[in-house]
């Protein structure tokens, strides 16, 4: 935290680029493979490299690469959520039910976000707080917030204003402005006093609490973000769709898990980067559209997934054994 | 151990120790919710309302079996849904003329499981691929193969020895029952007088001691997640039999509450601690909620908050860590 004082400045300049090649380190692979699914992708569905189909591409990973993220950061914390995909369908419920009726768009992309961190903040505390294994908080979690959504919208129904719907899921790369925005947020949210905790927080929260770290504070803000993340996933399906469904989240809990340990994030917290977990979702969203082009049928998609997701996380850990 | 039993005893250690005990509270629980409920709802105390309740835990507990073995030595297995799902629907494909008892049918199906269940331990030992990962990715890769079983469609159960587990009742008691009864005397064996039992706790506890003080600890996991697979396998038969149909997502439901029935149970879900004496009220318990609730008559969404408030009030009871100091 002094590190921004005047005589050290130059020095934390010259360390910024080789300390961020070696945090790839662990992730090239994955990038190597990413790209050559880009150019099969490229190969099988040309339009990919124009702006439309840049645009739905991106469109078709958004809400993947947002609730990884809201993964990540948790794992990275040394927490876990199975509640990913019911606060995806409550973002998506609230979006439908507010925006286009009482509340306006501003208004109900405020709901959107405040229930994200809300029942985000309150899950951290129950966590932190009473001691409770992340684990088995939301998995009873889930449960409440997949009612909370039923009772919102108890069957799909719900508008999204068409405004909205074009300007997110229409013919131009928002999506991805807007994932760019995040990233660069979360790069931010990195240097601040909380941000570095989560790291510290998640290696060793014993450690870190007799450094005089916030591991509680760090941790509740981790939840409090990764609820935000989901129900944003959440407005961004519904916007999609153009309506509301109680139960459109479900495959985002163990996807989001599967993306980010993809990424090589770890499962003991403090292990991992979230560029590995965005790769890592970057990753599972191109494997299920390149597969739909080669004309798997849905059976065999699922096959190859299962088996190329062990043989992803496999890999890196049989050439660590031969070291 | 003479004292657990009698909880009237007036010398102070045994009597808190006795509080102490996960088992016995969760036990302790069951009875003062069954007591209330059997009061103040009519019907609810009826003998065959409660015997009901027990033949639904029976299937819960005999996933979570497997799921409390798997969890006291570190692990967690998240494809025990879709093996349920594997054998329920897979059953009557072993169905073979020549054998009329219907007996290979169910030998072949609790050996496929049980396959699935060291495919699963293997690529948690060998590969080293975190237990969540594997079993989810095996989850998966058991669907689209169940799509390719089953087509999407119904079977329906003609295994005759099936029939008679999901609905018979000799001398009163409902045969899936007496299963039960009999797997919580193995699993119970098996956790606390063997060896093996030992060695789940030591690697749960702490995989690198373990492994250096000699436990064979890549054996030890492939045979702990067969054995998942075994039990998942059990309950998936047992459905079948109580449902008398089989179809895909029959299982979907078992997964999170064989979980949540292992931690209720007071387990760590971070292993090396925990009974599966703890599990069996704490898969009576889950039913019991779901019975109440839907006494209560509320909204899907009403129901699935209060299933969700609850287990997390419970867990309070039962679920804490130690504080960090």
């Amino acid at each position: 935290m002094s590190l921004s004082t005047n005589p050290t400045r130059d020095g934390v300049k010259a360390l910024y680029w080789p300390v961020q090649m070696r945090r790839n380190v662990g992730v090239r692979g994955l990038f190597l493979v990413i790209l050559a699914f880009i150019i099969a992708y490229g190969i099988l569905f040309p339009g990919l490299f124009s702006v439309f189909g840049f645009a739905k591409f991106t469109q078709s990973w958004f809400p993947l690469a947002l609730v990884t993220m809201a993964q990540a950061l948790l794992m990275l914390a040394g927490g876990i959520s199975l509640a990913i995909g019911p606060l995806v369908s409550l973002g998506a419920v609230i979006a439908a039910t507010t925006m286009t009726q009482s509340l306006g768009v501003a208004g109900g992309a405020a709901a959107v976000a405040l229930a994200g961190l809300l029942i985000g903040a309150a899950t951290g505390f129950i966590v932190v707080k009473l001691r409770l294994p992340a684990i088995v908080v939301t998995l009873a979690g889930s449960f409440v917030i997949a009612g909370a959504a039923l009772l919102i919208l108890p069957r799909p129904g719900g508008a999204m204003p068409p405004w909205v719907s074009n300007l997110l899921a229409g013919g131009t790369p928002a999506a991805f402005g807007l994932l760019v925005l995040i990233v660069l947020g979360w790069k931010l949210y990195l240097a601040t006093p909380l941000g570095i905790s989560l790291y510290a927080a998640g290696e060793n929260p014993i450690g870190a609490y007799r450094s005089g770290v916030p591991v509680d504070k760090a941790l509740i803000a981790a939840y409090a973000i990764s609820g935000l993340l989901c129900t944003g996933a959440g407005l961004f399906v519904a916007a999609q769709t153009g309506s509301g469904d109680p139960v459109i989240g479900q495959s985002f809990t163990l996807n989001s898990i599967a993306a980010a340990v993809l990424g090589g994030v770890g499962f003991l917290g403090g292990q991992g980067t979230m560029r590995g977990a965005l790769a890592g979702s970057l990753l599972l969203s191109l494997m299920i559209s390149v597969m739909f082009f080669l004309g798997f049928t849905p059976v065999a998609q699922y096959v190859a997934q299962g088996l190329i997701i062990v043989g992803a996380v496999a890999l890196p850990q049989l050439k660590g054994l031969r070291r | 151990m003479t004292a657990t039993t009698q909880p009237n005893v007036t010398k102070k250690p045994p009597l808190r120790g006795l509080l102490r005990s996960r088992p016995f509270l969760a036990f302790a629980v069951v009875a003062l919710v069954w007591i209330v409920a059997g009061l103040t709802m009519r019907g609810f105390g009826a003998y065959g309302h409660l015997r009901y309740l027990i033949e639904l835990s029976a299937v819960i507990g005999l996933v979570a079996a497997g799921q409390t073995l798997v969890v006291v030595a570190g692990g967690i297995d998240l494809s025990v849904g879709a093996i349920i799902t594997v054998s329920a629907v897979g059953l009557p494909l072993f169905t073979w003329q020549a054998d009329p008892t219907g007996l290979t049918a169910i030998a072949a199906t609790l050996a496929m499981a049980t396959v699935i269940g060291f495919v699963n331990g293997a690529g948690v030992a060998f590969l080293r691929v975190h237990p969540m990962i594997m079993t989810l990715a095996m989850a998966t890769f058991l669907q689209g193969l169940l799509i390719i079983i089953a087509g999407g469609s119904a079977v329906s159960l003609e295994n005759e020895l099936i029939q008679w587990l999901g609905n018979a009742r000799p001398a009163g008691i409902p045969a899936g029952v007496l299963l039960w009864l009999v797997v919580c005397a193995v699993t119970l064996a098996i956790m606390h007088a063997t060896p093996f039992g030992a060695r789940l706790f030591a690697i749960g506890a702490n995989p690198v001691a373990a492994e250096l003080s000699g436990v064979p600890v890549r054996a030890t996991t492939i045979a702990v997640y067969g054995m998942c697979g075994f039990t998942a396998g059990l309950a998936g038969l047992l459905l079948l039999g109580m449902n008398g149909q089989g179809y895909v997502g029959i299982g979907d439901p078992y997964l999170l509450t064989s979980i949540a029935a292992v931690v209720l149970g007071g387990t760590s879900i971070l292993g090396g601690s925990g009974t599966y004496a703890g599990t069996i009220p704490g898969a009576i318990l889950l039913v019991t909620i779901t019975a109440l609730i839907t006494v209560v008559n509320a909204s899907p969404g009403w129901r699935s908050i209060l299933f969700g408030a609850l287990i997390l009030v419970l867990l309070l009871l039962s679920g804490r860590e130690a504080a960090r100091r």
